[in-house]
């Protein structure tokens, strides 16, 4: 089981979402947090929100990693977003975004939230995830796609497509 | 970034200008539809008529989706009000207002925690005194200006006839200063921008930026020009916000005269001011300049509201012996044709005042922005974070650093310690880098480089 798969839970996928803007997007990101495990919304919010000033989490090709340190979070938490339409997050190909993995990690972030974040680089890197991202018909079959798909092994991910 | 504007007047419309160039989404309010006509006229941006403070107002000017609120408008208390509704109401994440009364800002209540939700708040005409007093510090100097809460000073300096690097290459001033350890980062020559290196040498008439830990700047404006007679006595035209603050800021150590038509603000001036001689009359009055001995003043700034005031009166200043004469100048065209010309310097109060603003609305951890040259250059105090993987600048020497052309790094802060950069100063992680742009459109791409990755956590 790759480390992403362990942090997303079944409720935490959203799909389809109405926003118009980042700003949108956060908060309904920090109100699902907030409903789903007790984080406020807020905390959430200004967290992504000051990430995304040091420099944006888009990856190009319509993806992004929004991530930021929680105060009090025990272990790293995460959410998948996927938008009605697309959103300007100043990525590095300049294409606005609708797939996000939003990323939660403890203020004392450790090596293993690095590798989070680098697996989730990986995972979107992989175009055929992506199109089944975009496509895919509901929530639980988006969990499933990602929940099975395997870090570094290209014959299962083969597979599995 | 999507940016709402409150007031279009002077300030919001120079905000505006600056950051339409660099691809935000930008609406403009203002209650005064001639004035959103006009900013329309010239720039692609969405403009919206209607009180900035009233919900619905700021619903249409598409507020639920702001990054950012700059509530620039003419009175403190509907900037007050904007800002709070943004927060409460619209959650905008960053909001900054311009406020002037001395009562809201000194008060921790309006301002603080549980005041009024103002992320920032610049008062111009604070800017602008600060800016001033510089000037009367540091005779020499055309603008003076502070990096790193004050440790790193930018200084544009004339070279004249006579200063010892005045002809000479630029590598020589380490020969010239050995304690000394600054940088020239620009030279302006004839309107253009040169890109020093070594061999540059340096003309009489070049503008010349030098970057120095701020108790040096004044050895490094000793090799480009014959060092004034430090500042005695002061002569102030228009007794405004300005003028006042700009007094009281004196008046402890230079002998200072404020000159105000009004008689009945004159009273309220010499009321609130301790040793400044307040004097009723009017600035471009020859005789009354001639009384109080103008050809004696060894500066004499002219701050009126009133752009043609003060053209006139430090016209006739500067003719009738005042050593040097400074005139605030609304009006974009007149500063350009009027700087170094009769008029030594020709400050214009937008220009002044919106670097603190540009610091907020950059990409990447950005500390400050001050708008040089009238806007053309910039230099810019950025945060570096990451590490070499997820940023381009961290761990790397300042000569592997790709900057675009005409962009310098002059210095580096570190743990408070100030390093000028060489070609081999490495750049680490949490440094304050300063940067200096020649030409303000390469800016996107400086703060390109300065932000970290998708992956930085």
């Amino acid at each position: 089981m790759s480390l992403v798969a362990k942090l997303l839970p079944p409720a935490n996928v959203l799909l389809d979402l109405q926003v118009s803007s980042k700003k949108r997007l956060f908060e309904q990101v920090g109100l699902l947090f907030e409903n789903n495990h007790g984080i406020g919304r807020s905390l959430v919010f200004d967290s992504l929100f000051a990430r995304e000033r040091l420099g944006s989490t888009g990856l190009g090709q319509g993806v992004a990693i929004p991530h930021g340190r929680i105060k009090g979070l025990k272990d790293a938490l995460g959410a998948f977003v996927r938008l009605a339409q697309p959103v300007p997050f100043d990525a590095p190909d300049a294409k606005p975004v609708n797939l996000l993995f939003v990323l939660l990690v403890p203020e004392q972030a450790t090596e293993k939230h690095l590798q989070i974040l680098s697996e989730l680089a990986q995972m979107f890197s992989d175009r055929a995830l992506r199109d089944a991202l975009a496509t895919a018909a509901d929530a639980e079959a988006l969990h499933q796609r990602i929940v099975a798909w395997q870090p570094d092994a290209a014959g299962q991910r083969q597979a599995v497509a | 970034m999507k940016v709402i504007i409150l007031g279009a007047g002077q300030v919001g419309a120079t905000v505006a200008e600056s950051l339409v160039s660099e691809q935000n989404d930008i609406t403009v309010v203002d209650v005064e539809p001639a004035r959103l006509r006009a900013l329309q006229d010239r720039f692609d941006l969405r403009t919206v008529t209607g009180s900035a403070s009233h919900p619905a107002v700021l619903e249409e000017a598409g507020i639920d989706d702001a990054d950012l609120l700059i509530a620039v408008t003419q009175s403190d208390e509907t900037n007050l009000v904007a800002c709070k509704l943004a927060a409460r109401m619209f959650n905008v994440p960053r909001r900054v207002a311009r406020i002037r009364a001395n009562a809201f800002l000194d008060n921790k209540l309006v301002l603080g925690p549980d005041g009024f939700d103002v992320d920032l708040s610049i008062c111009p005409e604070q800017v602008l005194t600060e800016y001033i007093v510089k000037l009367v510090e540091f005779p020499e100097a055309l603008q003076v200006l502070d990096f790193a809460d004050g440790k790193v000073s930018l200084v544009a300096v004339r070279a004249y006839q006579g200063g010892p690097m005045v002809g000479r290459p630029v590598k020589e001033i380490r020969a010239h200063i050995p304690n000394i350890d600054t940088r020239i980062v620009a030279i302006f020559r004839r309107d253009g921008a040169v890109m020093p290196d070594g061999d540059t040498i340096i003309e009489a008439g070049d503008e010349v930026f030098c970057l120095a830990a701020a108790d040096n700047i004044r050895q490094v404006m000793h090799e480009l020009r014959r060092m004034d007679q430090p500042v005695k006595r002061v002569m102030i035209a228009g007794g405004g916000n300005i003028g006042l603050r700009l007094a009281r800021a004196l008046e402890g150590q230079y002998s200072v005269r404020l000159i105000e038509h009004n008689k009945r603000r004159c009273e309220f001036l010499s009321a609130r001011l301790n040793q400044a001689l307040v004097l009723n009359g009017d600035a471009t009055d020859e005789e009354l300049l001639e009384q109080e001995n103008i050809g004696e003043m060894d500066l004499f700034v002219a701050v009126t509201n009133d752009d043609e005031n003060n053209i006139m009166s430090s016209l006739l200043a500067k003719r009738m012996g005042a050593r040097r004469v400074v005139a605030l100048i609304n009006r974009r065209s007149y500063v350009d044709l009027l700087q170094s010309g009769q008029i030594d310097i020709a400050i214009s109060p937008a220009q002044a005042t919106i670097g603190k603003l540009l610091a907020h609305v950059r990409r990447g951890d950005v500390v400050a922005v001050h708008s040089l040259r009238r806007g053309a250059a910039e230099a810019l105090e950025a945060v570096v974070h990451g590490d070499r993987e997820s940023c381009r600048v961290t761990g790397r020497s300042v000569e592997e650093i790709e900057l675009p052309a005409g962009a310098t790094i002059g210095a580096v802060v570190r743990n408070g310690k100030v390093l000028m950069a060489h070609h081999d100063t490495r750049i680490e992680a949490e440094d304050h880098v300063i940067v200096f742009v020649t030409d303000k459109k390469t800016m996107p791409r400086v703060e390109k480089l300065f932000q970290v990755g998708a992956r930085f956590l």
